[in-house]
Parts: C-alpha cells; structure tokens; sequence
C-alpha cells in the first residue's frame, strides 16, 4: 500500500515539474518587463505565436534549434508592436497588451489558413519523438541566464531602476526607454521559448489556444510573488503542482464521486483567489509600474 | 471657438487602423477596397441586418458603460466577460424556474440577473479593499472562473434536452415577451429589443449624473486623487463598491438584452468576447457617455462587417474582426500621442 502511495506521489510531483515549464518560461519573460515598470498582460499573445511558429517551423524542418530560435524572434519581432506603442507613444500598456492578445487571437487562425488550409490545428511535426529532458535543460539555462541578468549584472540593476526611479537612471545618462525596451524584448523572446515548449513537448502540433490562460497565470504568479524572481519560479512550481493534483483528481474515481467535477477544473484559478486573499499582497510592485 | 484636436484624435485613430486593416487583407490575397467595402456597407444590406447592428451596439454601450464609469474611478476593470456569462446563466435559469405569475416573475428575473452582475463585481471591489490586491489579477482570474462555471452548470442542471450544443433551456412562454417587441417587428424579427432604447436611455442618465451631480463629481475627483478625495471625506470603499457595482450591473444589462430580449435561453459562446471590445468603445469615446452609443454603433458596423468576410472572401475568417479590433485599439491608443506631433500641429494652427 505504502509503495503504491510513494509512486502516485512522486508521479504527480514529476508532472507538477513537467506542467510547470511554461509557466516558468512565461513568468520570466513577465518578471523583466513588470520590473522594468511595464505591466504586462500580453504574455499569452507571446505564448500562442511562440507555440505557433514552433509548430510551423518543426513541420517544415525537424531541427529543435530553429524552431525553438523561430519562435523567441518572431516572438521578439511581435513584441516590437507593443515596444512602440507602449513606450514611443505613451499608450496604456494594459490597453495595449488587451489589444496584442487580439491580435495575436485573430492573426494566427488567417496564417494558418494561408499556410495549412485550415483554421484549427497544425498539422503534426516529427519533433515529439525527442527525449524530454531536452527541455529541462533548455529551462534550467534560460532560468540560470535570467537570474543572472537580472541579480548579477549592471544592466540588471539599471533595468530595476528604470522600474523603480527613472529619474535616477536619467541622472546617470542611461536612457530609461532603452532599458524597458530590452527588458520587454528579452521577456518576449524567453515567452515565445514558452510557447515552443507547449506545442513541441507537450504536444504533437499547434491547437488554438493551447496556452489555455497560462499568460496570465505567469502574471499571477510574477505578481503575488512579490516581484520576486526567484519566489516566483517557486509560485509557477506550485502552479504546476495544482494542476497535476487536478489531472489525477479528474482520473480518481474515489474524488470524482465526491468532488464536483467543476471544482477541479477551476482549481489552479481558484488557489490564486485564495492566495491573494489569505497572504495580504504587500505593495512592493515596481514604483513606475502602469 | 476653440478647436480641441484630442477630442479628434480617436477618430482619425479609428480610420487608421481601419486602413491598415484593408491594407493587411492584401497579405492574404483579398483586394483591400472589396474588403473595405464588405466592412463599411453590410450593415444596412437589409432592415434584418441593420437590426442584428442594432443588437450589438446594444451590447457594446453596456459592456462600453461597465469599463468606463470604473476607469472615471480610476480603476481598470476588464472582468466584465465574466460577469456576462455568469449573468447570463442566471438570468436563464430564473427565467425557467420561475413560475409565479406575469408581473412578479418578471420583477424577480430581472432583480436576480442585476443582482448576480453586481455581486460578482462586488468580488473585485471586496478583494481591492479589504485585501489590496490588485484588480486586474482578481479580474483575469474571475472571468475563467464564471465561464468555467456557467458552461458546468449549463450542461449539467438545466442543458436544453432538445439540442446538442450546449445550451439552457428556453424562458418560460410568458417570459418570452419581447417576442412581440415593436422594434423587433420592425426590423423583420431581428436580433434588436426594446433594450437598445434602454441603453441609450442609460447612457443620457449617466451623462446627467456625471455632469450635474455631486455623485459624478466625487467619481470623478476620487478617480483623479483618491487621497485627497478621502481627505475631503469620501469614503474609499463606498466609491470603489459603487464604481464596481455599476459595472456589474451593466454587464447584467448585457446578459438580459442577450437572453431576455434575443435568444430567450443561455448558449455557451453566445458572447463575441464583448467585455473586450467594450474597452476599444470606451477609449474611442473617450469615456463620454453619451459619445459611447456613436462608438457602439461604429464598432457594431466593423463586428458585422467582419463576421460577413466568412462568407464573401475566401482567405478572410471571421477571426477577421479580432484583428481589427485589435487594430482599432491600437490606433487610438496611440492617437493622442500622435495629434501632438510636428505635423499635427503646424496644420491646427493655419
């Protein structure tokens, strides 16, 4: 009995880690751009062309690399609207992200009509026979490479600052724009990296919103986490964790019979509400951030 | 007279992004004028379609209203999808079980959709101030829960037994009143009811109560400076309730001009993300009241142009529509920045 406990155990925590890499891929894309005083609510358009470009570009060429790189560019290119709207043209960033995620909503099903002829999914790319460790690796470095970015270096603390003080960065000849503009476009291309996960490890192809809301959830967690990063990564593994205890709810006959089926489907967005209302969000947000 | 080019600036906004759009379709191998044409001119082919435009710009003041009075708050409010649909489900599920006579059952349908619309706006308000969190997250996270939930309560308490999509069923025949509504006589049994009078009705009372009440004022003043509105006395939780609330209760509206006044049952997926398009309406009018019915009704043209390209080109889908709106957003997002170049300027001033 004891063995079979350990092994349900240890299998949800492993897919908790497996369903968590998106999330933490799109956090730390969101955690640049929130720190660098940009809120953020387009990572989930950054996440579905991510996870498109992937698709497309393993049905073409099965290489990992080019379609993992395919999907950070044009993820970046894709940024590049938001950049000028945001930052050249004072628009709302909030309004902004609404209107990226529209877009993106709408573009992707028209170039999949254009390319595929059909408006749902991709047809399947011959990348999922790769061994899956490959990603966590892939994690780990851009993980280790963001941490590093943003806690060890000088551009990191400046890209704090355009976040917190921009006159302070002007004070020193550091154009604040030019900062929040690479924390956004580096943000975009590790989101996009997201993207690719989901449609090449995940699954087999591209299926219309297959982020299912992660975008926002990486948000969610960036944001409760204090705009922590390391904390965050941490509340992304949590993320995981509940929605693989959901999986195993929604196979368990024994909870099923209990639980309505509804609780367990809401579970991962119902935790961020409880969260958000037993630990008090102490405001510890980016001061510039809007 | 004094000529105010921001006021302007939305509305070249809005043609921008218009013709960006057409010029988009030349990617996809569609002629730009045809598109623009099937966008600016299917919505008066026939008196139906005019009053299927009708019916949305109906829905677009409401959800235009339910993101504009909380922003005058100065509070950012993007959840009223979610209020949509849990209202909506509501709305259908007393109109089935309610089997009281005319008058009072129609007293309590309408009672208990508005009130689901505000209490499930109140849940932001209450997260806001009792527990500072941020409204946007509790929003985002709100507008999956309500859809979630209104699609598990449909399909397994009151799913219509003789359909296979998913949807509640019907109203009770008495209910079903609108029916007979005059203007949907006219308009050839369109989807319109006598809620498009409502919300234009809505958005006058509105602008009176913004313009010429101290209520409007104190919006107005807690939204520019919440802390010195609160030094003046206005309490903080009773503004935010309030703002809040009247969002709810417009998305309410919505859901009733949807299942009271068009479908008579609640289907899953019957809204268009309306909530989102709402934001485009209020920027375009610059959160004027009254200038939101003018937008609804401008961006019900562009919805119902855009849900035609399915059918007369070949490329073109209907996600069409999302990319304009995004387009339109965009543009006059950016609008006032850019009234305020080089180029604008020197023409205001000859």
């Amino acid at each position: 009995m004891e063995n079979i406990m350990d092994s349900a155990f240890v299998l949800i925590l492993l897919s908790g880690l497996r369903l968590s890499l998106p999330l933490v891929f799109a956090a730390s894309g969101g955690y640049f751009s929130e720190k660098s005083g940009v809120a953020q609510i387009a990572l989930e358009s950054f996440l579905l062309i991510g996870a498109f470009t992937a698709a497309t570009v393993a049905y073409f060429t099965p290489s990992l690399v080019l379609s993992f790189l395919a999907a950070g560019l044009v993820s970046v290119l894709f940024a590049q609207i938001f950049c000028l709207l945001v930052l050249k043209m004072k628009s709302h960033s909030i309004v902004v992200g609404t209107g990226m995620n529209l877009l993106a909503m709408g573009m992707i099903p028209i170039i999949s009509k254009t390319v595929f002829n059909s408006t749902g999914s991709t047809p399947t790319h011959a990348l999922n026979t790769l061994p899956f460790y490959w990603v966590y690796l892939i994690a780990i470095f851009i993980g280790l490479i963001s941490y590093w970015l943003s806690e060890k270096t000088i551009w990191g603390l400046q890209m704090k600052f355009a976040g917190e003080k921009k006159s302070a960065l002007e004070a020193i000849g550091v154009s604040p724009l030019k900062r929040q503009w690479q924390s956004i476009s580096y943000g975009a291309f590790v989101t996009g990296l997201g993207g690719a996960v989901l449609s090449i490890f995940m699954a087999s192809n591209y299926s219309p919103l297959m982020n299912a809301g992660r975008g926002f959830i990486a948000l969610a967690a960036v944001i409760f986490s204090g705009w922590n990063f390391r904390k965050s990564l941490a509340i992304c593994f949590l993320f995981g964790l509940s929605e693989s205890v959901q999986i195993q709810m929604q196979s368990s006959a024994l909870i099923s019979a209990y639980v309505p089926s509804i609780v367990v489907q809401i579970f991962p967005y119902l935790l961020t509400l409880v969260v958000l209302f037993v630990f008090r969000e102490k405001s510890q947000a980016p001061v510039e951030l809007g | 007279m004094k000529f105010d080019r921001k006021k302007l600036a939305p509305w070249l906004g809005l043609c921008f992004g218009i013709l960006i759009s057409c010029l988009l379709a030349l990617f996809f191998k569609e002629n730009p004028l045809h598109v623009l044409k099937i966008l600016t001119t299917s919505f008066f082919n026939s008196k139906f379609d005019l009053g299927l435009t009708l019916f949305y710009t109906t829905c677009l003041i409401f959800s235009g209203l339910a993101f504009s009075i909380p922003l005058k708050a100065g509070l950012f409010h993007i959840g009223s999808e979610g209020q949509i649909l849990i209202s909506a489900f509501m709305a259908a599920y007393f109109g089935y079980a309610l089997q009281l006579n005319f008058f009072l059952s129609l007293v309590l349908f309408i009672i208990g959709t508005l009130l689901t619309g505000v209490l499930s706006a109140s849940i932001i308000s209450a997260f806001k101030v009792f527990r500072g969190a941020h409204e946007v997250v509790v929003a985002i996270m709100l507008n999956f829960i309500f859809a979630a939930l209104s699609t598990w309560l449909t399909v397994n308490y009151l799913q219509n037994p003789e359909s296979q999509n998913p949807e509640t069923a019907l109203l009770q025949p008495p209910l079903q009143f609108l029916k007979d509504d005059f203007l949907k006589n006219y308009f050839e049994q369109s989807a319109v009811s006598i809620f498009f009078l409502v919300a234009v009705l809505a958005c006058a009372v509105l602008q009176f109560l913004e313009s010429r009440t101290v209520f409007g004022y104190q919006l107005k003043a807690f939204g520019r400076n919440p802390l010195a509105a609160e030094r003046l006395g206005m309490s903080r939780i009773k503004m935010i309730f309030t703002a809040m609330g009247i969002a709810g209760f417009f998305s309410a509206c919505l859901a009733l001009n949807e299942v009271l006044g068009n479908s008579f049952q609640y289907k899953v997926g019957f809204s268009p993300q309306y909530g989102f398009i709402g934001i485009a309406v209020a920027l375009l009018a610059r959160q004027n009241s009254i200038g939101i019915i003018f937008s609804a009704f401008l961006m019900a043209c562009l919805h119902k142009g855009a849900s035609d390209l399915d059918l007369e080109t070949q490329f073109l889908t209907r996600d069409f529509s999302k990319i304009l709106q995004a387009l339109i957003i965009f543009s006059v997002a950016a609008s006032y920045f850019l009234v305020e170049t080089e180029f604008f300027r020197r023409k205001g001033k000859t």
